[in-house]
């Protein structure tokens, strides 16, 4: 026991000499500048698992195993926005989390407090680096202290582009999906303005109405095209009813949940209330965008990445080989997953070398001949989807 | 990159949270690992008090042309070395890897007999109760049928191991459309591997939206029942669109205010989805328990990790396994669903490793 500390002290002092940290780190530099020549992953994710693990296993306090982690983390930034990774998302605090000890919540709290208001201290060296740092997660339920610590240092780079650290604060994937589906909902359920309605190219009740004329062989009374649909729709307000009220059933059995909610009915603000007398007063209600819209890239656009590059990557240390709630939404088809064997503060270049070459070694290959092996089978598949997608937000754009 | 000496003094500061060194004194000290401003490409047009220092940094940067042209090809030279031994190292591995998985398949063989995999997952200290398997279709004319004997030979497996509750990931949802051929295909792998109807598990078989198939004719059968879910990449991000269209419609008849919609709500909402609908004949609902909407682990058949569309909803604390680029590193296209590799995952999942010699 004794040899292998002294074995590990004589390795340190050995390291730690000014040669051989010299050669390290021309060697590490030369290694980034290396990766930076091929293709790199523009998004990647990590989970920092084994903060406590390396603290047991160590004989040194939690809090302590934290700060080293967060040295890791430091280590690991460097390397990836050398070699050219845009956005960084890290996992640093699940809302599960607040259930472990009060003692360590705290020294973790404080450490975010300290280093975000440090960070805060260094507005010009971020500002001249470029560096925007956004804190996606449950912000509500931080101390306001932290959370204006939280605020200072995100307002500070907010106008920063290029390099974005994504740091997940109080965050759970699922937490993080029941937001976007609320935020969407709560979009297309705030009323258009009326002058909107003209953007509607065409509307339904006007189409049937114009075939009920034809059938019966007369000319709809009013002779208003597709601008008009409002008035359209208050005149075909009662061919249009049993159609509609049929859909009301539907959902009404399509979901137990409908007659609790009925109950809150009471609380809900005046928008409701005055969706209920344009409701009374249209049949349908052409005030709203059309669900129908709503597609995967409406509801990852509400997501709390909304506006980063796909994840090309996620990391997980210590040997877990979960997602544990995080970017449950945004691992999308191509994402490689990767869990490594290695505590967090452990992590260095030399763990992520090797997954960062296979990645470029997959990714060119695939680039050079897409049939050949390493290359997704879905890739073409994702091209035409992602067409359908584009093509589906180009029509939400024309339906709004 | 930090030097130690730099390190201890940055340690002590943060022992001290923060209050020994002051910004400016900090600042110094990162300072020369701080990168050249002048090396960052220019996005933002600075405003007109950096015109001058833009000038300068100009400047010099075009002072150093030949060096940073041998910077770059020096980097590129490394690059291209790097790969290169970065990929022998592959290969060993792989070529290491495939006669391991070779042996493995001699040693571990199931010769279609249940004892022998029930032997094989005999030792191990957990099972999933839910197992969750992704593969791929195959570009080949006949991918279909293969496809179908892979889940025939899984669901055969997973019945004698003695997990109740198998869900395949099929990203195009292929299967989805020949669920009743699928179904024949396995009943007739079941009875090869178990013999006479009454001991082969009852099957059930379904996928969402579409009802239960379920062969009542050997209900009498003394070995539990296999449950198999098809899943397709539609069942995932589709299906939480479609839960969101159907909210925002309630939420626009004023039906539901957005605040009501929770974790709990979309969890409930989801699960339903891959659960088991409910069956009419109560015999068979006493012995077909809801299935776990969640998957206990989740085997991938596949050079490395990757989740193809799986339904992020449920994959939250599902255990991941991919067994490897190894078998044929070299045929491309998926991986085989081989025994070994199915076994492999199992043991993982238990946290043992597996010997040669039973």
């Amino acid at each position: 026991m004794a040899g292998s500390m002294h074995l590990s002290r004589l390795r340190n002092w050995f390291l730690a000499s000014p040669p051989i940290e010299f050669a390290i780190s021309n060697l590490k530099e030369l290694l980034v500048g290396a990766l930076r020549q091929g293709p790199i992953p523009q998004h990647v994710a990590f989970v920092m698992d084994g903060n406590r693990r390396f603290a047991r296993s160590h004989g040194i306090e939690t809090v302590e195993g934290h700060n080293l982690g967060f040295e890791a983390l430091a280590r690991i930034l460097e390397v990836c926005y050398k070699s050219g990774v845009k956005v960084v998302t890290i996992y640093a605090f699940s809302i599960e989390n607040f259930k472990r000890s009060k003692f360590e919540v705290d020294a973790l709290m404080d450490m975010a407090k300290v280093k975000l208001s440090q960070m805060a201290q260094h507005g010009d060296l971020l500002d001249r680096y470029g560096a925007r740092v956004r804190v996606l997660g449950r912000l509500d339920l931080l101390k306001p202290d932290v959370l204006a610590a939280v605020n200072k240092a995100v307002d500070l780079t907010s106008r920063n582009g290029d390099r974005v650290l994504n740091i997940c604060f109080p965050y759970t994937s699922r937490d993080e999906i029941t937001g976007a589906i609320r935020d969407t909902v709560d979009d297309y359920s705030t009323p258009l303005q009326t002058n909107g309605s003209a953007r509607t190219p065409f509307s339904e009740s006007h189409i049937a109405h114009n075939i009920r004329a034809q059938n019966l062989g007369t000319r709809p009374q009013d002779s208003n095209s597709d601008s008009g649909s409002t008035s359209a729709e208050s005149s075909g307000h009662e061919d249009d009813s049993p159609q509609n009220e049929h859909r009301h059933r539907v959902y009404e059995s399509g979901s137990s949940f409908s007659s609790s909610t009925t109950l809150h009915l009471g609380q809900q603000d005046g928008q409701h209330q005055k969706n209920g007398a344009h409701e009374s007063l249209n049949g349908d209600k052409p005030t709203f965008m059309s669900p129908e819209n709503i597609s995967r890239q409406t509801l990852s656009d509400h997501m709390l990445t909304k506006g980063t590059p796909p994840l090309d990557m996620l990391v997980r240390t210590s040997g877990v080989e979960r997602l544990s709630d995080f970017m449950l939404w945004q691992c999308h088809e191509n994402t490689e997953v990767v869990f490594l064997d290695v505590l967090w503060p452990e992590f260095d270049l030399w763990h992520f070398l090797p997954v960062l070459l296979g990645w470029q070694r997959r990714i060119s290959k695939s680039r050079q001949n897409p049939d050949a092996e390493g290359n997704f089978a879905g890739d073409s598949a994702e091209s035409s989807e992602e067409d359908i997608d584009t093509l589906a937000r180009q029509g939400k754009v024309k339906a709004i | 990159m930090v030097s130690q000496q730099e390190r201890d003094i940055l340690r002590a500061e943060i022992r001290s949270r923060g209050n020994k060194l002051s910004a400016a004194d900090r600042e110094n000290l990162i300072k020369p690992y701080l990168p050249d401003p002048s090396d960052l490409p220019q996005t933002r047009p600075r405003a007109s008090t950096a015109t001058s220092a833009t000038g300068s940094r100009r400047q010099k940067a075009r002072k150093t042309p030949i060096r940073t042209f041998i910077k770059s090809q020096i980097h590129r030279l490394t690059y291209a070395l790097t790969h290169i031994i970065f990929g022998i190292i592959v290969r060993l591995l792989q070529a290491y890897h495939a006669v391991v998985e070779r042996i493995f398949a001699i040693v571990y063989h199931h010769h279609r007999t249940p004892e022998l995999i029930r032997k094989d997952v005999r030792g191990l200290k957990r099972l999933p109760q839910h197992l969750s398997i992704i593969l791929s279709l195959r570009t080949e004319d006949d991918a279909l049928a293969v496809l179908m004997d892979e889940v025939a030979e899984l669901a055969a497996w997973s019945a004698c191991a003695g997990i109740p509750q198998l869900s395949i990931y099929e990203k195009t949802g292929a299967l989805k459309s020949c669920i009743p051929a699928l179904h024949q295909i396995i009943n007739t792998k079941l009875a090869s591997y178990f013999g006479s109807p009454s001991q082969q598990p009852n099957l059930q078989l379904f996928a969402p939206h579409h009802p239960v198939f379920v062969d009542t004719s050997n209900s009498k059968s003394e070995v539990p029942p296999l449950t198999l879910l098809l899943l397709s990449s539609t069942d995932g991000r589709e299906t939480l669109v479609d839960l969101t269209k159907t909210l925002a419609e309630m939420s626009q008849n004023g039906k539901l205010s957005p605040e009501d919609i929770t974790p709990e709500l979309v969890d409930a909402e989801i699960s339903e989805i891959t659960s088991q609908p409910l069956q009419l004949d109560t015999a068979d609902r006493s012995m077909a328990d809801i299935i776990k909407p969640e998957p206990d682990l989740l085997l991938i058949f596949g050079a490395f990790l990757k989740l193809d569309g799986y339904p992020p909803w449920q994959i939250r604390l599902t255990e991941m396994y991919c067994t490897g680029d190894r078998s044929h590193g070299l045929t491309g296209y998926g991986e085989a669903v081989e025994y070994q590799g199915f076994m492999r995952g199992l043991w993982h999942y238990a946290g043992a490793q597996m010997r040669f010699g039973r």
